[in-house]
């Protein structure tokens, strides 16, 4: 008998990584991998709501090459894009530019800081209606004070220039506070070593925000950005509350427009077909950011 | 124990069963008494204060009310949700005229026919052919000519409850400083709109909303105008010159209406009118209720109610909502008696001194209703001429109301583009949405 060169001894306490995270993985598998594939399962059928699913014709990728010529579902993935353009562009320039004003301690800092966080912990439902009354033609806020600057009172969710604009600021209402308090966190974060060393060789005030602070907390940037693009691809209650999509789809993001399909028009599975889509536009603009930028990859930062 | 006692006991054991059976039925209501139903209905004015009613059922039966009230247009993805589990909470649907053919020919309701047959549940005092037919035609037969209109194959699936017809309603003061008199054709309405538009007065109110909203505002000129959405071969006919006409009107209301129009859904129209924003309102007779209403108007006292007007022929809305029973109820007796107390001759005249808006044609030819409802004469005037096939209400409505019609009636009153080559879109879009429903199948199989 031939001699089997010496294994090691099977160490069982190298599972106990794994066992600790099985649960986790189990609640991600239900709520999310089940999910997904379920979808992914009924965009091959057409299904009714209301109808019995059982009774469901099987349709094959009927759905999906339904979709891809389906000039709706493009202008509305079109609408998004536009939505998280500016939105994300704003938000973060206005929630950087707000944390490094407020992160010195000053006088009154940490009221402004409470106060700007607010937004933030207004449910989602309450800030649609409360801007949407704001906007109104008629009895709104908005336009009564612009009445005083001369302006004529403007339809503002009745006009799909308008009602994109209205979406875009009560947006920027709503979650700049989000990257103003990630931003905090970061910026409070630097050691302060790396300041007084920019400060001795000479830095003035402009460069040492745009060449020092900024590249140190980008790996946190990089987070608010990412979880602000999948935002804009699942903001639903505002845009559903404000305008319902109109006028026309000039407001229907592409979640709303899947709601609708669904439920508006009945076609479950069509619905589903759209979902997948989504799923795959937010996955690989992921992709993108992370391979251009992985937080998870960089030692130089904190 | 001898065998003639015990034959003896017989008789009267068999005349105190009959004695004590007979008293149990003396109430219809005490078999169910105890039982909770819930009701789903829309959070509008004429059920607010149909709550009332409500409480006085449950004092007077002892069957408990529970009611889910929501904005009428997200009632239908709540009860839909409900109606398709096999066991559903809602014992009662108040459903939005236009969602009758889903719902029946996805078998969620249950045929009113079914209680009809019993002798305990059926009030033999209810007459349902004072029920306006109109309403009762419209709202609750589904079935029938064209799956919605009324015919012999249809059958009845629910009473109406708050429905209604159209009524021009203006302001009586506005128009005697201008010197105008209440428009009875279409020709006539555009001149005072024209007029008042130069006075810098706000002439009609209208919904514009993006979807449901803007295709009922469209829906309200197309009728009268001479105009339909199929023909009868259910060939779309959006494009015709009358259905442009309708569009056309639609813009012009837009411009000289009161600011903010396209962002109009039902409550914004009736509330620019009913705080005084604009001369005229030309859509449901609830406005008239709601005139009256201190929490809703300014205007009390100021409003004139005239025939909606006509243009080629008259044609006035049918819509509104009817109360029916889910097929997946488990109270679906005690449900049935409910639906029965709020729309008999009793229950209508008690919504009327309510604020809410009468089924009975007894109720709108009451000499007493009228003097306190001087829209009466004018509604029971104007029911001959609703017309039934005023909307096809057909299950692939939805799609057409908020993907075709609600899309291309907002380019029109959002922008000066011409309309013909919107409609014709539109009914291409139409045409599309019939074929893949299989619509046009039998044509087809014939040729």
């Amino acid at each position: 008998m031939a001699d089997a060169p010496e294994k090691e001894p099977f160490d069982r306490s190298r599972l106990t990584p794994y066992l600790f995270i099985a649960p986790a993985i189990l609640v991600m598998f239900g709520g999310l991998v089940f999910p997904v594939l379920d979808a992914v399962y009924l965009s091959f059928f057409d299904w009714e709501i209301g109808r019995k699913f059982s009774t469901a014709p099987f349709v094959g990728f009927e759905n999906f090459t339904r979709m891809i010529v389906d000039p709706n579902v493009w202008e509305s993935i079109w609408v998004t894009i536009r939505f998280g353009f500016w939105t994300i562009t704003i938000e973060v320039v206005l929630g950087v530019g707000l944390a490094l004003m407020l992160e010195k301690p000053i006088r009154g800092a940490s009221i402004f800081r409470t106060i700007f966080i607010l937004p933030l912990m207004v449910s989602p439902v309450v800030v649609a209606l409360i801007w949407r009354y704001l906007f109104d033609a008629r009895v709104g806020w908005i336009n009564y004070y612009l009445g005083y600057l001369g302006i004529e009172p403007q339809v503002w969710l009745g006009d799909p220039s308008l009602a994109f604009f209205a979406i875009v600021l009560t947006d920027i209402w709503q979650w700049t506070p989000f990257i103003f308090i990630i931003v905090i966190a970061g910026l409070q974060a630097l050691p302060s070593e790396v300041l007084e060393a920019s400060r001795i060789d000479g830095a003035n005030w402009w460069q040492q925000i745009f060449l020092v602070k900024l590249p140190m907390i980008k790996s946190i940037l990089v987070i608010a950005l990412l979880m602000r693009l999948i935002d804009v691809f699942r903001a639903l209650e505002v845009m559903y509350i404000m305008t319902g999509g109109g006028p026309g789809r000039s407001t229907e993001l592409l979640s709303l427009h899947i709601y609708n399909r669904a439920f508006a028009t009945q076609q479950l599975g069509y619905a589903s077909a759209i979902s997948v889509l989504l799923i795959v536009i937010v996955f690989l603009l992921s992709l993108a950011i992370l391979t251009l930028n992985n937080p998870m990859r960089s030692k130089s930062d904190v | 124990m001898n065998m003639r006692r015990y034959v003896a006991t017989l008789p009267a054991l068999a005349l105190g069963a009959t004695l004590s059976l007979g008293s149990a039925l003396a109430n219809p209501y005490e078999k169910y008494a105890g039982e909770t139903i819930v009701v789903s209905w829309p959070a509008l004015s004429h059920y607010q204060n149909a709550e009332t009613l409500v409480e006085e059922f449950m004092e007077e039966t002892g069957i408990e009310v529970e009611i889910d009230a929501l904005q009428y247009l997200k009632l239908r993805d709540s009860q839909l949700l409900e109606m398709s589990k096999d066991e559903g909470e809602y014992d009662v649907v108040v459903w939005v005229v236009m969602w009758k053919g889903e719902y029946v020919s996805k078998g969620l309701l249950t045929p009113l026919s079914q209680f009809y047959t019993s002798g305990s549940l059926v009030d033999p005092e209810y007459d349902i052919d004072d029920i306006a037919d109109a309403y009762l035609q419209n709202g609750g037969v589904v079935g029938g000519k064209k799956g919605y209109l009324p015919g012999k194959s249809g059958a009845l699936y629910g009473i109406p409850f708050g429905a209604e017809t159209s009524i021009l309603a203006y302001r009586k003061d506005i128009f005697e400083e201008q010197g105008l008199e209440p428009p009875a054709t279409y020709d006539e309405l555009r001149a005072a709109m024209a007029k008042l538009g130069e006075a810098g007065i706000p002439a009609m109110t209208s919904r514009g909303a993006t979807g449901h909203q803007v295709t009922a505002g469209w829906l309200l000129h197309l009728a009268p105008l001479g105009g339909k959405i199929f023909d009868d071969q259910w060939n779309p006919v959006i494009n015709s010159p009358e259905a442009v006409e309708a569009a056309t009107v639609m813009r012009e209301i837009t411009q000289t209406g009161p600011n903010g129009i396209p962002s109009y859904g039902f409550s914004e129209a009736s509330a620019a009118f009913l705080q005084g924003d604009a001369a005229m309102y030309l859509d449901t007779l609830k406005i008239a209720a709601m005139s009256r209403d201190p929490k809703l108007s300014k205007i009390d006292g100021k409003v004139g109610f005239a025939l909606h007007p006509t243009g080629s022929r008259c044609g006035s809305e049918t819509g509104g909502f009817a109360m029916g029973i889910p097929a997946n109820s488990l109270k679906q007796e005690a449900a049935f008696l409910f639906i029965q107390y709020m729309t008999n001759k009793a229950g209508d005249q008690r919504m009327v001194d309510l604020g809410g808006d009468p089924i009975r044609i007894s109720t709108l030819t009451n000499p007493e209703n009228i003097a306190k409802f001087p829209e009466y004469p004018v509604v029971a005037e104007q029911l001959p001429c609703a017309d039934a096939d005023w909307r096809p209400l057909i299950p692939e409505w939805n799609e057409l109301n908020l993907d075709v019609l609600g899309q291309a009636l907002t380019k029109v009153i959002t922008t000066d583009d011409p309309i013909q080559p919107i409609m014709d879109e539109a009914n291409e879009q139409a045409r599309a949405i019939m074929e893949r429903a299989g619509y046009y199948a039998w044509a087809n199989y014939r040729q």
